[in-house]
């Protein structure tokens, strides 16, 4: 792959450089560099986290980079939001679609770009407007049907409309085949190529390698927020692809892993689950293990996680638990059953951020501290406090709200939360997400200890380090499918990401 | 930054916490010894425990209506309840000549619509605003129907001790308005379920998750608020020995100005019992001050109304915490 030459500037293009961002401390890019050819199509590829998405939203403005410039054409420019990036002709097609689903098709491509006549909107010459547009583009869609009735595949060729009925030159599309049916995808591809054949300059985030090969004229690699090789996709396959995105040893951050001579019989035994999301997946956890569950983002994970404690509903299959069938489960049901559960996201699904540390570290073991109904507040604390201290939360009091503690004082405050009602099996998902490096390591030795004492984790994670230095065993799922399991030595990433990407197993011989 | 400043900024904030967490207290003190220093007849015993005795039915309702707020969620119907529960118990009355049968009729009518009303929000997930909206207009078209469009009255005198017997200074009414203050407050503040409470009104997703059946946690407080209604609706037709069809449909208004101006906030996971007694009481002597200064009742509503708007625009900028 050809290295970028910065010395050069060719008059048409997006040139961006030096650009870092960090989020609440943790790096989610550094010093990119790179260069986006008008009219072509540009891939940014990159595992779970690399800041491929990241790196998208900055270039359509969404949100600003700590350093760094984007020139156009040698112009630099900086976007102060989405609509000053619109006014450059740069937009997004966002992963989470940013439409008003309670209104027609032709109102949301003009929303804030109506033809009018005084105050009123000329609705004939929008009409006649988007029947062009759908000419130019080949995208046909009734418009006047209503946005939030449509298929997710169609309402996002409705996004793409939109973005070209401001005169978008650059469409940065995050993820868009990632909710897709396959045909519909391919569908979504052949509109790709004819935005390109049209001039419209297209930035491609995906996870779906082969979809990359076949779109994109270029190719940036993320690995951890750097550029790792940008330049031109011909020459490229799966595998060099994933061997760039990768690339990169486990460092001495984790603890060492006990292995057991064996693991006594199992705790958790799941078989044939299927639910929304994900079907027919088999795995087992036993005592003392650390199973990971991995794969890309939408891969089914969270899911499979959720519906084993009872917070989603299932279609079909069985869990057990210590060898019992464990059937119409709740959460509540699964905190009986000593199985607990870490949401993915500890803001909206964890805590409570204007509750105090303690009342929501106990919230799910007050049936320990009360007597009839009445909570005693001195147990209450006793107890908490131990938690907390287990866990080393950093703060001042434990009345204080939890909101106002760091992100990785909150992950261990949910940790705590979790830990108080006693589990025996432990259900995480993302255990550091927005954590600093030292509270990860803090929660690594915390895991790999709970593990030792004969705890159950069955842990989701996007952070391929954490699968590999934390995992015994890694559970690997695709599209919703298990494809693979990994047991403990030798598990290296890339086993792991040719099973999570679906390369062909042939090739996974280096 | 040295330690000594980091624990005076500290007190500050400390101080600056309990000036503002209290501060619907202080200002409802600061009322009444203004009105008890300015304004003769305010700070007499007759007068206090007539204020007390009026604000009755409101604050019997008002407590548990601070958890269904604390919940997060909003019932209109309470005006309807406390209408239609006493006219129920009063045909009851009439038929059986008994007080204690009555009362449990009121309370059971009004459990009841409680119960209705939280199949209609749990169950079928309808906006707890309109689902008790529309339940409001049902009940008060029973109430109608149980009426038969006439003024019901009890058939015995002594329905009247209900709610005017006098104990010590205070009227029966009162007492049964402190017992329910204190059986909220404590069951908000003391036990498991008022921690659930408040989990299910500050984030549903993360309470779930942690174990509490937060369906079961937000219907009983529609239960719980709809028997209280009928409760103080019963009372209500003790004071004046009738009920109509058309009484006080302003009710639930009264009710939740009480509430709101104590500071439980409407988006729920927030909020107490004793917040929404000193917001009763607040709005109440301050009527009782015009009244006793001659007022006009119409500026008194206007003042109420912009007090209302201060106390929730006070509760929106500062945004803490109120617990």
């Amino acid at each position: 792959m050809e290295r970028l030459n910065l010395t050069t500037a060719p008059s048409s293009s997006i040139r961006l450089s030096g650009i870092s961002k960090a989020f609440e401390g943790a790096r989610a890019l550094d010093d990119v560099c790179a260069e986006i050819r008008i009219g072509t199509i540009h891939a940014l590829v990159g595992e779970n986290g690399a800041g491929k998405s990241t790196l998208g939203k900055i270039i359509a403005g969404v949100i600003g980079p700590d350093t760094g410039t984007i020139e156009f054409d040698t112009t630099p420019v900086q976007f102060a939001s989405p609509r000053d990036a619109i006014a450059h002709g740069v937009t997004m097609v966002a992963q989470e679609l940013a439409l008003v689903p309670t209104r027609s098709v032709l109102e949301n491509v003009y929303l804030r770009a109506e033809d009018h006549f005084g105050p009123f909107v000329r609705t004939r010459k929008l009409r006649d407007r988007f029947q062009q547009l759908s000419m130019k583009t080949g995208i046909f869609i009734d418009p006047s049907s209503i946005v939030g009735e449509l298929s997710v595949a169609d309402q996002q060729k409705v996004e793409v409309l939109r973005a070209l009925a401001r005169n978008a030159s650059v469409i940065v599309m995050d993820e868009p085949t990632a909710r897709l049916a396959t045909d519909e995808a391919l569908g979504l591809r052949s509109i790709i190529k004819r935005l390109r054949e049209a001039g419209t300059t297209v930035i491609y985030v995906s996870h779906f390698l082969e979809e990359v090969l076949d779109l994109a004229d270029d190719i940036t690699v993320l690995r951890d927020g750097k550029v790792v090789s940008s330049g031109s996709a011909s020459g490229e396959t799966t595998g060099s692809l994933v061997e760039l995105m990768i690339g990169r040893t486990v460092d001495t951050a984790f603890p060492e892993k006990s292995f057991p001579q064996e693991f006594d019989g199992p705790r958790l035994e799941v078989r044939e689950l299927s639910g929304s999301g994900f079907a027919d997946v088999s795995l087992d956890v036993r005592r003392g293990e650390i199973v990971a569950l991995a794969g890309l983002v939408g891969s089914g994970r969270s899911e499979v996680l959720r519906a084993i404690y009872g917070a989603d509903a299932t279609t079909g299959g069985t869990v057990m638990i210590d060898g019992k069938k464990y059937e119409r489960r709740s959460p509540q049901k699964s905190i009986a059953l000593g199985t607990v559960m870490l949401p993915e996201s500890r803001k909206t699904q964890g805590l409570f951020l204007n509750f105090s540390i303690k009342d929501n570290v106990s919230i799910s073991a007050l049936d320990r501290f009360s007597n009839w109904s009445f909570v005693r507040p001195r147990v209450e604390s006793t107890s908490v406090s131990g938690f907390l201290d287990d866990v080393r939360v950093k703060m001042h009091d434990m009345s204080q709200p939890v909101g106002g503690l760091s992100g990785g004082n909150q992950q261990k405050a949910l940790f705590a939360k979790a830990l108080i009602t006693e589990p025996r099996l432990l259900l995480v998902d993302e255990p550091t997400r927005g954590v600093d490096v030292g509270a990860k390591r803090q929660i690594y030795d915390l895991l790999t200890r709970l593990a030792q004492d004969g705890l159950s984790i069955l842990m989701v994670s996007s952070e391929m380090e954490e699968v590999i230095g934390l995992a015994h065993r890694v559970v690997v799922m695709r599209q919703g499918h298990v494809v693979g399991t990994l047991a403990h030595d030798g598990v290296t990433e890339r086993q792991v990401a040719d099973l999570a990407f679906g390369k062909p197993s042939a090739d996974t011989e280096l | 930054m040295t330690i000594s400043s980091a624990t005076a900024l500290q007190r500050r904030a400390l101080h600056r916490g309990i000036i503002s967490r209290y501060a619907i207290l202080w200002v409802t003190l600061a009322l009444f010894v203004g009105l008890a220093v300015s304004t003769p007849g305010f700070f007499t015993s007759a007068n206090l425990t007539n204020v007390l005795h009026q604000q009755a039915t409101i604050l019997i309702v008002a407590a548990p209506f601070t958890l269904t707020l604390i919940a997060g969620a909003f019932d209109v119907s309470l005006s309807a309840i406390y209408v239609l529960s006493p006219l129920v118990a009063l045909q009851v009355q009439i038929a059986t000549g008994s007080t204690l049968l009555a009362v449990i009729t009121s309370i059971g009518a009004g459990t009841i619509c409680g119960l209705l009303n939280s199949i209609a929000v749990v169950k079928l997930k309808i906006n707890s605003f309109i689902a008790t909206l529309a339940t409001s207009f049902i009940y008060f078209g029973i109430a109608y129907v149980v009426s038969e469009q006439s003024i019901l009255s009890p058939t015995e005198a002594s329905f009247r001790d209900l709610s005017m017997l006098r104990i010590g200074p205070f009227t029966s009414a009162t007492i049964f308005a402190v017992l329910v203050l204190v059986f909220f407050w404590v069951l908000l503040s003391k036990t498991r379920y008022g921690r659930y409470v408040y989990a299910t009104g500050a984030n549903a997703e993360a309470a779930r998750l942690s174990g509490v059946r937060t369906e079961l946690v937000l219907a009983s407080t529609f239960v719980i608020v709809g028997a209280a209604a009928g409760f103080a609706g019963i009372l209500n037709a003790s004071q004046s020995m009738s009920a109509r069809a058309t009484d006080d449909f302003t009710f639930v208004f009264a009710v939740l100005a009480a509430v709101v101006v104590g500071g439980t906030s409407i988006s729920g996971g927030s909020g107490a019992v004793w917040r929404t007694l000193v917001g009763a009481i607040f709005i109440a002597i301050l009527g009782n001050g015009f009244n006793l200064n001659q007022v006009d009742p119409i500026l008194q509503r206007v003042v109420l109304g912009l007090v209302i708007l201060l106390a929730v625009g006070i509760d929106v900028i500062s945004k803490k915490p109120a617990r």
